[in-house]
Order: structure tokens, then C-alpha cells, then sequence
């Protein structure tokens, strides 16, 4: 295949029906996405998309029957949305029903219509394959998903319906924020829950049939999920989450496109490919919530613990003393290779000296630090022996931990409230704060 | 020729039984291709009425579900590694593949929900779709072929070969071997998870376990009904059973009765369509519409029964 510049993919006449076209699904499967990720709802979307399958056959079939043929492909398109919709929501009704008429519970009611929606839309489709052999491969495109064949008609259908999705999002943006976040408080404030729900369900079946076409009944729950996972990694903010996953959602469809167009791979393995690239990307190295810099923070948290610990162990000895490594190591639990790094790092920082090897001696600004934590330490035991009245042998183990968390503030207000202790519960000082 | 060619559905039957006397009365008897589907069709239906049986009653069938779609890479991968066609089958590099990938999919998943935080529907949804598109790309390479991309989906019963009843079968006495032995561990870990951790039993252990033998029923069963509709055999059936009985034996035996029963029924419908009417219907998909006529009709009595 030749490489194409990317700007030919738009303007192209053969070209532009997938790329647009595919972009379009993406975009709106997406934004849905943001809206079935947030109800936990992802598995059913599986369900939908395998349940809509019978539908896009009963839809040839139709077609085929009325005499129109494959030349008429809008037409026949059109056939195949609406059976495509219907039969998703039969499925949907049957999950209900199975969930809550007979309490089947809802993982097992979700893969039985799955998988019994999938088998007879398979059955009829070989049934087709035998009466219309010529749209067979058409109605086969919609298993993974072939965008080759997409024309500038099929943008008009597509731009339609995913005006649609975007509009009602638009004006149903306060009740679906509202009822997604906080269901109870939704009701309370008499907004009709059981209205948004259907709503819900139908753009979720409008999103599953507008991207069948592109992405395929089999993966189509991977562009809802993935898109919108991956915007939940950048913000906790629903006005950003959905236009980011929009974003996504656009990105993957170009790309899938043009990478299955290259490669002449099937398109809807494609487009999910690069949709889950993007979304484990963003699962890393995310900022705040990626999996990399949360280890990286917890990492840097328990250095500095590290750090004070051993501080706080020569300071034990004797603010001036001298003491020697195995005298520091003694207590620790730690390997004592990453002691002799830490230590040397303090050392390097400038809140130890090291007068003799493997002799270690607190600076000035060392025992500073030392004394503040220990005073922290203190604060806090006498707080939990005299506020929470936990006993005083039991006080130390959270004061270990808690003297790392407690911020400037927190120590002022313990100060006023404990009327700046001198002695902690086991009569050891509290070096006060003023020499601090 | 087929002595079941232009068969209606009671002919099939009785063609079926005559052979059988035949066949028991010590006489060579070659077998036909609709028998080696109706054995290779109960085979699977049995393993996975066994294997859903306890899927359904431990909340796991989405896991199920997981697993049908990622045990494509799996295939995919043993293919590569033995270089032979989907025709031949070296059953012990497809068991190891399954194995593989039943614990892959089970820890992928839970590393998503536990170590990425990510939700637990999201991370279930976002490994299998992904590691199925990985799988359908790495078929399309190697084959240049997308055709088989969708047999794999598919099925294909009419391609089956005797060799498949042997995968079928060692894959259906692994389970039943597995069910007698810890049977007790399985009973316990489904019902009162609570219960084995003071005996004990780790449930992770039993559910470990359960995946990979979810995923081999898969391997065996993705010649004959496709990774998909497998699903339908194994939540169909156990679902059905449970409208009659709570019993987990009763069950057990039910559901595989179930299972068997409309394999059979599948098999000779398949025939009567093509004999009388002249309609070629995948194998498979019947199968999955028996078992949705036995569901609708056991779910309408039962109605019936309670009004």
C-alpha cells in the first residue's frame, strides 16, 4: 500500500467515507462511554452490542426480501440500523426480565442473552449467507467491523445520529451528572430517575449502532469502555472527562482507520488497538492517578520516612553524639545496604556529618529535623492518651506513623489544644517548640 | 455418502439407533460425519454444562466471557508455535495454551482492578476486547485470511475431524476427573466462601483453577461452536437446571443431560432443514437456538405453574 499524507485521508472521495465516517462512530461511542463507565455498566454494553448482531441480519434479510440489492446500500443500511436497534433492545428488555422477574443474577443473565443473541444471529446468518450470498460479506463486515466500503451517504446517517447522541448529552448534561454521582440525592431533589435511565439506555443502544459499522459487534464495547477509562485518568471533572474522551475517541478511529487501510488489516481490531493503547498509556503515566507516579510517590514518601526514622534514631542517642552504623541499623527493618545509600544521601544534604567512616553525628539542621518529629511524635501520643483515651501502652505504634503525616497546621492546633505539653504519656520531653 | 443424507428429524433418530444396534452388535461400523458431531457437540455441551454449573453459582460467568474472547490469542499463539494448520491439532500444546491463558486473563484483570485502580467492569471489559483484537490481527497476519478470523468466531461443524473427539474427550475427562476430586472444595467455595477459609480451602486456589478449566472447555470447543456461542452452552443449560432443581447433584446431572440432549436435538434439526427444506444452517447456532426453545419453554411453564 502507499503511505498517504494524512490530510489526503479528509479529501480524498474514497478515503474520507471511512476516516470520517469511523471518527464519527468513535466520537460518539465515547462520549456514551463517559456515561456507561461512570454506571458501572460496561459488561452490559458487551451484552447490547452481541444482542444487536440478529438484528443487522433480520435487516438484510428484510432488505433482501423487499428485492432491493446491494446497490441500494443506503437503503439497505438503514434496513440494518433499525434491526440492529430493535434486537438490542429485545436483548435489553430480556436482561430485565431475567434479572428481575426470575433473580438470575445479573452476570449470568448478562452472558446467557450474550451469547444465545450471538448464536441465533449466527444461525440466521448463515441462513443469509445461503439466500443472499451477496450480502453476506456486507452483513460479515459488521462482525469486526469493515470501514472500506463507506461512502459519504453513510457520513450523512452517521453525522446525523451522532448529532443526536451529542445534543441530548448536551441537554441532559446537569440530570446525568446529578444522577450519575449521587442517585439517592438525584430523587430526593425530584428529578425523574426512571425518564434519564431510558434515555440512558437508548443512547447506549444508539452509540452501539452507530459504531457496529466501524468497530464491529464483537469488540464495539471496547470503544465505550476504553476511551472513557482513559479520560478518567486526566480529571475528576465530568465537563473535562467528556470532551477528552471525545478526543480519544477521535484519535482512535482516525488511526485504526488509517493503520487497518495501510496494513489491510480488519478495522474494528484496528481502531480498538490504538483505543487501548491510549488507555493503558494513561493508566501508567498519568498524572496523579497513573500507576507509575502513584509508585513513584509512595516511593518518595517512604524514603522520607526512611529519612526521619533514622534521623530520629541517632538523635535518641543524644542530640551531640556520636554513634556508629551498626548502633543505627539495630532497630531498623530494613536491608542495610539501602541505610548505607540513605544515610549517605543525608549526609550529602547536609543533615549529617560523618566524622570517622561509618560514624554518623546529626548537623545543626539535623537536629533540628530530629527534634520536630520527635516533638510531633510526643504531640501526638499525648493527644491519643488524653483526647481518644487509648491506653498508654498502646499509644506508640500510630504516633510512629502519624508523625510522618502531620502537617504545620495540624501541629499548631494540637499545641492549643493539649496547652503545650512538656511531657508525653511515658514522661519523656517534648522539645518545645520554640527552640525549634 | 452419508447413511443420514435426506433424513427428517424421527428418521435421524432412527437411522441413529439402528446404527447404534449395529454398532453394538459387534459389526464394523465406520462413523458417519453427523455422528462425529453429535459426539464431538456432546462432548463440548457436557464439559461446559459442568464447567457453568459452577461459574454460575460462584458469580463468574463474565470471567467466562473474558475468557472465550482472549482464548483466541491463545489459539493463535499455539499455532505459531507448533507451525501446523488449524486442521491438525497437537492436543497438548492447545491444553498448555488454555492454561496460559486462564491464568493471564484472571491476572491481567484483577492487576488492572487492583494495581491500576481501574473500575472492575472497566479493567473485565478492556482486557478481553483488546487481547480479542490482538487475536484477530495476529490471524489476519499470519493467514492473510480473515475468513478464519470468523470460523474462529463461528464454528465450523462440518469441518470437524475424528481427531477432535479425542481433544473433546480428554478435555471432558480432565473436568469430570477434576469435579470428582475436589468436589467437595468446589461445593464449599461456592457457597460459603467463609466457611472454606476456616477449613482451609483457598477459594483463589479453586477459582484458579475453575478459570483454566473454563478456558480448556473453550480451546476444545472453538473448532466445533466458535469461542462465542460456547457461552450459550455453558450459562444455557445450568440456567435451565436450575428452574427444576436446587440440589447441586441434581443439578450437575441435569444441566449435563440438558446440554447433551439438545446437541442431539441440534445435529438432527441441522439435517431435517437440509434434507426437506434444503437450508443449510450452521450446526452450532441450532445448538444455541435448541437450548433458547428449552429456556423459553421451561421459563413459560414455571410461570404457568406459580400462577
Amino acid at each position: 500500500m502507499i503511505a498517504l499524507s494524512p490530510f489526503l485521508y479528509f479529501v480524498d472521495p474514497i478515503l474520507r467515507g471511512p476516516t470520517v465516517g469511523c471518527m464519527l462512530m468513535c466520537c460518539a461511542a465515547a462520549l456514551i462511554g463517559v456515561i456507561v463507565f461512570l454506571r458501572k455498566q460496561s459488561l452490559l454494553a458487551e451484552s447490547l452490542s452481541h444482542a444487536s448482531y440478529p438484528g443487522v441480519i433480520v435487516g438484510v434479510s428484510v432488505a433482501g426480501a423487499f428485492y432491493f440489492n446491494e446497490q441500494q446500500e443506503g437503503i439497505v443500511t438503514l434496513f440494518i440500523l433499525l434491526g440492529a436497534f430493535v434486537s438490542a433492545f429485545i436483548g435489553l428488555w430480556a436482561i430485565h426480565f431475567l434479572e428481575h422477574r426470575l433473580k438470575i443474577r445479573p452476570d449470568a443473565a448478562l452472558c446467557f442473552i450474550l451469547s444465545t443473541f450471538f448464536g441465533i444471529g449466527l444461525t440466521l446468518a448463515s441462513h443469509v449467507q445461503f439466500e443472499y450470498p451477496l450480502f453476506y460479506r456486507q452483513v460479515q463486515g459488521y462482525l469486526f467491523g469493515q470501514a472500506a466500503t463507506m461512502t459519504d451517504f453513510h457520513i450523512a446517517i452517521y453525522a446525523i445520529l451522532t448529532f443526536i447522541v451529542i445534543t441530548t448529552i448536551l441537554f441532559l448534561y446537569k440530570e446525568l451528572q446529578v444522577i450519575s454521582f449521587d442517585r439517592e440525592w438525584a430523587k430526593t431533589i425530584g428529578l425523574n430517575t426512571r425518564y434519564v435511565d431510558i434515555i440512558c439506555f437508548v443512547l447506549i443502544v444508539l452509540a452501539i449502532v452507530i459504531g457496529i459499522r466501524s468497530v464491529g459487534v464483537v469488540l464495539m464495547s471496547a470503544m465505550l469502555i476504553a476511551p472513557a477509562s482513559a479520560a478518567r485518568q486526566f480529571s475528576n471533572k465530568l465537563y473535562i472527562i467528556f470532551p477528552l474522551a471525545a478526543f480519544f475517541g477521535l484519535i482512535s478511529g482516525y488511526y485504526g482507520n488509517y493503520l487497518s487501510f495501510e496494513g489491510s488489516l480488519p478495522t474494528g481490531p484496528m481502531i480498538v488497538m490504538v483505543a487501548s493503547a491510549i488507555c493503558i498509556f494513561a493508566l501508567f503515566f498519568a498524572p496523579e492517578r497513573g500507576l507509575l507516579l502513584r509508585l513513584l510517590r509512595i516511593a518518595k514518601f517512604r524514603y522520607r520516612c526512611l529519612c526521619e526514622n533514622l534521623l530520629k534514631e541517632i538523635w535518641r542517642h543524644g542530640p551531640d553524639k556520636t554513634i556508629t552504623f551498626d548502633q543505627i541499623i539495630q532497630y531498623q527493618a530494613v536491608s542495610s545496604f539501602y541505610i548505607r545509600w540513605v544515610l549517605a544521601q543525608l549526609v550529602h544534604n547536609g543533615w549529617l556529618e560523618e566524622p570517622a567512616s561509618n560514624t554518623y553525628k546529626l548537623t545543626h539542621d539535623g537536629q533540628l529535623w530530629a527534634a520536630k518529629i520527635v516533638r510531633l511524635h510526643r504531640l501526638w501520643e499525648v493527644y491519643l492518651a488524653d483526647y481518644i483515651g487509648v491506653g498508654v501502652e498502646r499509644v506508640h505504634r500510630n504516633a510512629e506513623e502519624m508523625e510522618h503525616i502531620i502537617t504545620p497546621e495540624i501541629e499548631e492546633e494540637l499545641t492549643l489544644l493539649l496547652k503545650d505539653p512538656k511531657r508525653d504519656p511515658h514522661h519523656q520531653p517534648i522539645p518545645p517548640k520554640e527552640d525549634l | 455418502m452419508s447413511p443420514y443424507a435426506g433424513t427428517n428429524f424421527l428418521e435421524f433418530f432412527l437411522v441413529l439407533f439402528s446404527r447404534i444396534k449395529l454398532f453394538l452388535s459387534g459389526q464394523p461400523v465406520e462413523l458417519a460425519t453427523d455422528e462425529i458431531q453429535i459426539l464431538v457437540l456432546a462432548g463440548v455441551a457436557a464439559s461446559s454444562a459442568l464447567v457453568g454449573t459452577f461459574l454460575i453459582l460462584k458469580r463468574m460467568t463474565m470471567l467466562a466471557n473474558s475468557l472465550s474472547h482472549t482464548i483466541l490469542v491463545g489459539i493463535v499463539i499455539a499455532y505459531i508455535i507448533t507451525f501446523q494448520n488449524f486442521h491438525s491439532i497437537d492436543i497438548t500444546t492447545m491444553l498448555v495454551a488454555s492454561v496460559v491463558m486462564g491464568i493471564l486473563t484472571a491476572f491481567l484483570t484483577e492487576f488492572l482492578t487492583k494495581t491500576a485502580r481501574l473500575q472492575e467492569d472497566a479493567s473485565t471489559g478492556l482486557v478481553f476486547t483488546s487481547l480479542f483484537a490482538l487475536g484477530i490481527i495476529l490471524v489476519t497476519l499470519l493467514t492473510r485470511n480473515a475468513h478464519i478470523g470468523t470460523e474462529v468466531v463461528m464454528g465450523n461443524v462440518d469441518a470437524l475431524h475424528r481427531d477432535d473427539c479425542l481433544l473433546v474427550y480428554a478435555i471432558l475427562l480432565l473436568n469430570l476427573f477434576l469435579f470428582l476430586l475436589f468436589f467437595k472444595e468446589y461445593k464449599i467455595t461456592s457457597f460459603d466462601p467463609a466457611l472454606a477459609r476456616s477449613l482451609g480451602i483457598s477459594t483463589l486456589f479453586f477459582n484458579y483453577l475453575l478459570m483454566v478449566q473454563v478456558s480448556a472447555t473453550c480451546i476444545g470447543a472453538f473448532r466445533a461452536v466458535g469461542v462465542l456461542m460456547v457461552l450459550a452452552l455453558i450459562t444455557g443449560p445450568p440456567l435451565i437446571a436450575r428452574f427444576y432443581t436446587h440440589n447441586l447433584k441434581t443439578l450437575l446431572l441435569l444441566a449435563t443431560t440438558i446440554g447433551i440432549l439438545a446437541s442431539l436435538i441440534g445435529v438432527a434439526l441441522s439435517r431435517h432443514l437440509l434434507s426437506l427444506y434444503g437450508i443449510a444452517l450452521t450446526t452450532g447456532g441450532i445448538v444455541v437456538c435448541v437450548i433458547s426453545f428449552i429456556f423459553i419453554l421451561s421459563l413459560t411453564t414455571k410461570l404457568r405453574s406459580r400462577i
